[in-house]
């Protein structure tokens, strides 16, 4: 997964004046982000931020009601469409695989769907599985997976056919540590070579760790966004964000849970 | 419990009648068509009171017979008619099934087929007041009493039937099985048309007592048949009757408590773990496709393994090749053409496969975001899954085509029914190319029960089984025309309707998917967005 390093000043991914509602419900209201290309970016939000909302459209899998995206310059929502998909690796969160097949014939499929040559997908897969820490489960099926590993098995397919824009919703949710680890080390390796990272996550230390860019998402709109260090302004990452969201939440305390014996 | 479960069902009934108008037109229109059909059961019933007892004794056995029959295989052949609570649902109340069998029964009653059943049930008591019955009202009485029973039997003989095929098919050895399931309905099916075609109608009506006297007896036909012993005066004969009618209901209830359990323990979904050591989408050689083919060949070979590894694929395929078969039986009883209707199974099957693939894209449920992502045109998406099903079908309906023929004693018109079968196969599969692209409906998740009842979309599931019919009907007018001008006008039409129902499909076929394809392309991520639901 080796990539030309990007000259190309513009950025990896725009989203302009995203607007997405289901119902009387405003999911994103009116987002505006650049990625700058060969960053490794993190969107971090509270829950029902918007975050998958605005992944799902930046990536061609929701219709936005309004707005526009560009990957590489590529109109994600323009015609005809598909331009931008050998642009995009996707790690959707929530979604279904084809898990009746095998996690080998599932990377497989992923690639030969892109069109890709037999020889390169077989030597690919092979590689990925490797990688991911995959190989004693390659020829079970993907039904019989369990959660972490169906994630790793889905980013596999996101990675086969090289994009040079990775957009990856929740990629750590229930990944061992090591799996993880072994994760962080391929995606940073990939932005040394010249690929752009977007995830989604709302584990703070994480994206203070792995990203240089991030951006708080709440409400549909971007509070902040820029380089860690800008974002943060001196504090930490947590307390920023807690800042930008108007401070902690009143607990309610539960004076009655403690363990008993009834 | 039993108040428990009934008030759970109620209130979730209430809660889709609710959210769906379209399920009270359901309701409605299925009391008025219990209504309406209800004269011509009391008025069978009262015909029958003047009949002699072994008439009246032949006749409700075989009629009971079908009936629990048929409510054992129809939700098998037609999926998404089971709609008792899921039992999944309880796994975590740490209850044994055998606690909640008896309310899921009572609950089973709130639904217009159970209900009618029930009380259609009872009609027979008319029949046994009759004259010429020994032991005065006693046998009506009987006959009221196991009204209860005969219900029972039919709604555990349904509930049996679609757990054991769920658990079966749920399997990771299910392949094997299904095959296995296959050969024996084909073995079951084949021998009756043969042995109708070859008695002819008044021949097989002649062994009618025979049989009904054996069927009397056993699990499907004793709670009907132990009346007639007591009209016959046979005491002993209707309690040795009765008994094998309640044993099946106990035993049946057993059985289903059994099977519950192990559902409450080990859901379906969660099989033994099989290994697969070659890869089947790559396959063993990429037949040196250009890269513009290969979105297409990845889709054929997944939906392949698909047929033989999904339960909602296998159910799918049992249902469309058994339902002719058992349409064609049924039929072959009543009408007095068996060569014509040997001849039929080929289109009857031909349509029931390609017509069936017209929710298709809706099996994939979000996973079909891998095709979004990659950007896989839309007529590849088509192609990939019609070449999957043509890969089985077309050998399957040339098989029935010939066996047909033969049984019919016609092999001049083969070419007549293979024409008819592939004719209605690509007419059928051209509109599901087109339709799943547009009008899709719920359909079981992938690893749950693939026989439950879907909530929400009556609707939309009706107006897309009304309109890939209608248009799969229209579209193959003209090899149906060709097809019947062989059986019953001039034979050298037949191939006629072979040219016809080879080169026409193929044209209608590339059609539809042509067209399917770009339905998708303008619909896809819409698509998705409605099975994320």
């Amino acid at each position: 997964m080796v990539s030309i390093p990007d000259p190309d000043p513009a950025p990896a991914l725009s989203m302009r004046g995203l607007v997405k509602r289901f119902g009387a419900t405003v999911a994103v209201a009116g987002l505006d982000l650049d990625i700058p290309a060969g960053s490794f970016y993190g969107v971090v939000g509270p829950n029902g931020a918007g975050k998958t909302t605005t992944l799902s459209m930046a990536t061609g899998l929701l219709v936005p009601d309004e707005g526009s995206v560009l990957v590489h310059g590529v109109d994600v929502w323009g015609r005809p469409r598909g331009a931008a998909a050998s642009l995009l690796g996707v790690l959707p969160d929530g979604l279904r695989l084809f898990d009746r097949l095998t996690g080998a014939e599932l990377i497989s499929y992923a690639g030969m769907l892109r069109g890709m040559d037999r020889e390169v997908v077989a030597e690919r897969r092979d590689d990925l599985l490797q990688a991911l820490d995959l190989v004693g489960a390659g020829s079970t099926l993907v039904a019989d997976y369990s959660a972490g590993m169906t994630k790793k098995v889905a980013l596999a397919c996101a990675l086969v056919h090289a994009p040079r824009l990775l957009v990856l919703d929740e990629p750590f949710e229930a990944v061992d540590p090591v799996s993880a680890g072994a994760i962080r080390g391929i995606l940073q390796r990939f932005v040394e070579a010249g690929g752009t990272v977007v995830l989604s996550s709302h584990v703070m230390a994480l994206v203070e760790r792995l990203c240089d860019h991030v951006a708080v998402v709440a409400g549909g709109r971007v509070l902040a966004a820029g380089t860690v260090d800008e974002v943060r302004g001196g504090q930490d990452l947590e307390e920023r964000f807690v800042g930008l969201l108007g401070g902690g939440l009143e607990h309610a305390e539960l004076t009655w849970l403690r363990p008993s014996s009834g | 419990m039993v108040a428990t479960l009934l008030r759970l069902r109620l209130r979730l009934l209430l809660h889709t009648l609710r959210r769906e108008g379209w399920r009270i037109v359901l309701l409605v229109v299925g009391l008025l068509w219990a209504l309406a059909s209800s004269p011509s059961v009391l008025g069978g019933m009262v015909w029958l009171s003047r009949q002699p007892v072994e008439v009246v004794h032949d006749v409700l056995v075989l009629v009971g017979t079908v009936l629990v029959l048929g409510w054992a295989v129809v939700p098998l052949l037609v999926p998404g008619l089971d709609d008792s609570l899921d039992i999944g649902r309880f796994a975590t109340f740490g209850l044994r099934a055998r606690r909640l069998v008896p309310g899921l029964l009572v609950a089973a009653l709130l639904g217009v087929p159970t209900l009618v059943t029930f009380l259609g049930s009872a009609a027979p008591a008319l029949a046994w007041l009759g004259p010429g019955r020994e032991l005065g009202v006693l046998p009506a009485v009987l006959a009221l009493a196991l009204a209860p029973v005969a219900g029972l039997t039919c709604v555990l003989a349904s509930r049996l039937s679609t757990g054991l095929a769920a658990r079966v098919l749920g399997s990771r050895r299910s392949r094997e099985i299904s095959a296995v399931g296959g050969v024996l309905v084909a073995g079951f099916a084949v021998p009756v048309v043969v042995g109708v075609a070859a008695l002819g109608l008044e021949g097989a009506l002649e062994r009618v007592p025979a049989v009904a006297a054996v069927l009397g007896w056993t699990p499907l036909g004793a709670v009907w048949a132990a009346p007639a012993a007591l009209a016959d005066g046979e005491v002993l004969g209707a309690l040795g009757r009765v008994v094998v009618a309640v044993g099946t209901v106990v035993l049946a209830a057993r059985a289903w408590a059994v099977l519950l359990d192990r559902a409450l323990v080990s859901p379906p979904a969660r099989g033994g773990q099989s290994r697969r050591r070659r890869d089947v989408v790559l396959g063993r050689e990429g037949l040196g496709l250009p890269a513009v083919a290969r979105p297409a060949l990845a889709v054929t070979r997944r939906a392949l393994r698909y047929w033989t590894a999904d339960p909602r694929y296998l159910s799918a395929l049992l249902g469309s090749v058994a339902a002719p078969l058992i349409i064609v039986v049924l039929a072959g009883t009543v009408i007095d053409a068996p060569a014509a209707v040997a001849l039929s199974i080929a289109p009857l099957m031909g349509g029931t496969i390609g017509w069936g693939r017209h929710n298709d894209v809706a099996f994939d449920g979000t996973a079909l975001w891998m095709h979004v992502v990659a950007g896989v045109p839309g007529w590849a998406d088509r192609a990939g899954r019609t070449l999957a099903t043509l890969a089985w079908s077309v050998p399957v309906v040339v098989g029935v085509a010939v066996v047909g023929s033969m049984v019919a004693g016609r092999v001049d018109l083969l070419p007549a029914s293979l024409g008819a079968g592939l004719g209605v196969l690509c007419g059928g599969l051209a509109v599901s190319a087109v339709a799943s692209g547009a009008l899709i409906y719920p359909v079981p998740a992938a690893g749950a029960n693939p026989y439950a009842a879907q909530m929400g979309a009556v609707g939309a599931s009706l107006v897309a089984q009304l309109v890939t019919s209608v248009a799969t009907l229209a579209l193959c007018v003209p090899v149906l025309v060709a097809f019947g001008a062989a059986m019953w006008w001039e034979p050298a039409m037949a191939w006629v309707t072979l040219g016809v129902g080879v080169l026409g499909g193929a044209l209608v076929l590339g059609a539809g998917v042509a067209q399917g394809g770009r339905v998708y392309d303008a619909r896809s991520v819409r698509l998705l967005a409605r099975l994320s639901r």
